[in-house]
């Protein structure tokens, strides 16, 4: 019989859906009473073996595939990959379809941030924010229905080039689109950085110091919160942002606010960049021609995903086929940071940490379990219910 | 620092260890390392760190199949716009790599992806469990090798 007194620990297990990874993930935060002491991160509980699967299809099959390794950002990721593979080949997409190519890339952006931005609102208890940027968001999803035919997979590219022109028609209704989200933006960005309730909830909280992020390899708009100056878009300009160059974003403060502010002020230059797209549109060719053997060769493309840089390395071995595909999602990079910085913070706010970074949280009802050191069982408590904890955590502290 | 500042730099650090790598250029942005002797793969990487070039953007294996017996691992690093790829060759029976989380903590998801799915043991990596692979894998089955058969997963 163990006779010794155990300290009370909680490992507590967030998990596994969690879609905004190429796989969905689990954490698991080990907490002393209300403090997370460790933080572990399982993954793979869909792993649907992409990588492995491009080898065995076309090049061409291989796009289709590469569209669906996410939901949110499907364009960038058929973008890297058309990149890389037009780098093997030694082909290069007409000026008209590079320009086409960053405005989908754009209008992706926003819609991703809109979408992050009502999540992470609703992690925090506030919904009215997260209705009004999801009704917002819809805009921006007409306009890439509208253009494409999809509002997800819009399935924009080819190798080569891109599949849709621009009509007038299109152009004005784009116009009017951004127009009216960036008015929306003006005002989500007054409210993430005067509402006093939400303040509480982002202020000094999940602090990532420069030095920090460097060394755990944070990439896109949570390290750019963090001072470091790491923009693929700005670094190593790809499809036509050398013609449409942006500006990058940063804030030193480094905790959830900044993380806010500066998805919330990329957007801007998204909006400009969108208007000045429109207004210089190259004229020519939409696609170029294509091998349907690309030859042997090695090819590494970095783009820059509303998450942050996306990897793709392809080897050819002059067939019809890749030798290797491989993928890095920004998300792998930030996880290592957001499981760091969850020691030594509350468990109310692991929420509003875990949604800082920007795992797309589209998944709302994962289980949620508290298991006690004499009660190897454990008990259930949904994401809601954690949720609630965050809320009903910061209510008492006010009174 | 431009590219071709870090590359000067970055092909500096390397020529300490001539004996050891092979260097190239395959595109004006990018430098090739091929490393052929893997104890000096780790003092080279703190190298490049010094220098404020260690970013590791992705370690990726590349299996060459059963015929050559090896696979090859790639270390990327990518400050500003170079892409800094480190290789080394390792043998596909028992193929054994040090591992970098001492130096880069964020290589520790990159070390244990390659451990179960290429099949090599990370030196110095203190977790062995499954990152994306289930739980009830089968051991010893690698799904990135080139001979790998799902059939071995239906019974």
């Amino acid at each position: 019989m163990n006779t010794k007194q155990e300290p009370q620990r909680f490992v507590i297990p967030i998990g596994p859906q969690h879609p905004a990874l190429k796989e969905p993930g689990n954490f698991q935060f080990t907490v002393d009473g209300e403090i997370v002491t460790k933080a572990i991160v399982r993954l793979g509980y869909a792993h649907r073996g992409i990588e492995k699967a491009a080898e065995e299809r076309t090049w061409i099959q291989d796009l289709y595939l590469i569209e669906r390794v996410c939901g949110i950002c499907s364009h960038i990721h058929a973008l890297a990959y058309c990149l890389a593979v037009e780098q093997l080949a030694h082909v290069e997409a007409p000026p008209r379809a590079q320009a086409i190519r960053v405005l989908v890339a754009e209008l992706e952006r926003i819609h991703s941030h809109f979408l992050w931005m009502g999540v992470s609102g609703h992690e925090a208890g506030f919904d009215t924010f997260f209705m009004y940027s999801w009704r917002d968001r819809e805009r921006v999803m007409n306009i890439l229905e509208k253009l494409t035919g999809n509002r997800v997979n819009y399935s924009a590219n080819v190798l080569g080039g891109v599949k849709f022109d621009l009509d007038q028609e299109q152009i004005a209704s784009i116009r009017g689109g951004i127009d009216f989200l960036e008015e929306r933006t003006r005002h989500y960005l007054d409210v993430v950085a005067t509402d006093f309730m939400f303040l509480q909830r982002t202020r000094g909280i999940g602090v990532m110091s420069r030095a920090q992020a460097e060394i755990m390899g944070a990439v896109g708009p949570t390290a750019r919160a963090s001072n470091v100056a790491r923009d693929v878009r700005k670094d190593a300009p790809y499809a036509a942002y050398k013609e449409y160059p942006v500006d990058i974003i940063l804030d030193e403060r480094g905790d959830l606010e900044a993380r806010f502010e500066v998805r919330l002020k990329e957007l801007f230059e998204s909006f400009h960049l969108i208007r000045k797209i429109l207004d210089t549109l190259p004229g020519g060719e939409l696609t170029a021609r294509m091998p349907r053997k690309v030859p042997a060769g090695e090819a590494v493309m970095r783009v820059e995903a509303p998450r942050g840089e996306l990897l793709y390395f392809i080897r050819s071995n002059g067939s019809d086929k890749p030798e290797r595909l491989k993928i890095r999602t920004p998300t792998i990079c930030n996880l290592t940071s957001v499981v760091k910085l969850a020691i030594g913070h509350q468990l109310a706010d692991v929420p509003m940490i875990l949604a800082g970074i920007d795992p797309c949280f589209s998944c709302n009802d994962r289980s949620v379990q508290i298991r006690t050191s004499n009660d190897p069982d454990g008990r259930m408590l949904s994401w809601d219910e954690l949720r609630q904890h965050g809320i009903d955590f910061y209510k008492r502290l006010e009174k | 620092m431009n590219s071709e500042e870090i590359i000067t730099v970055a092909t500096g650090v390397v020529k300490s260890w001539d004996w050891a790598t092979e260097t190239s250029r395959p595109l004006p942005k990018q430098l090739d390392v091929k490393v052929k002797l893997i104890k000096e793969l780790v003092p080279i990487i703190v190298g490049l760190r010094v220098k404020r070039l260690g970013y590791l953007a992705a370690i990726t294996g590349i299996d060459l199949g059963p015929e050559v017996g090896e696979m090859d691992v790639l270390y990327q690093f990518c400050p500003g716009d170079v892409v800094i790829t480190l290789r080394v060759r390792v043998p596909r029976q028992e193929a054994m790599l040090p591992s970098l989380c001492e130096i880069i903590p964020s290589a520790e998801v990159f070390e244990r992806e390659l451990q179960e799915m290429f099949g090599i043991q990370m030196l110095g990596l203190h977790t062995t469990e499954h990152l994306y692979l289930p739980d009830d894998w089968p051991d010893g089955v690698y799904p990135m090798r080139k001979d790998f058969d799902p059939q071995i997963l239906s019974h």
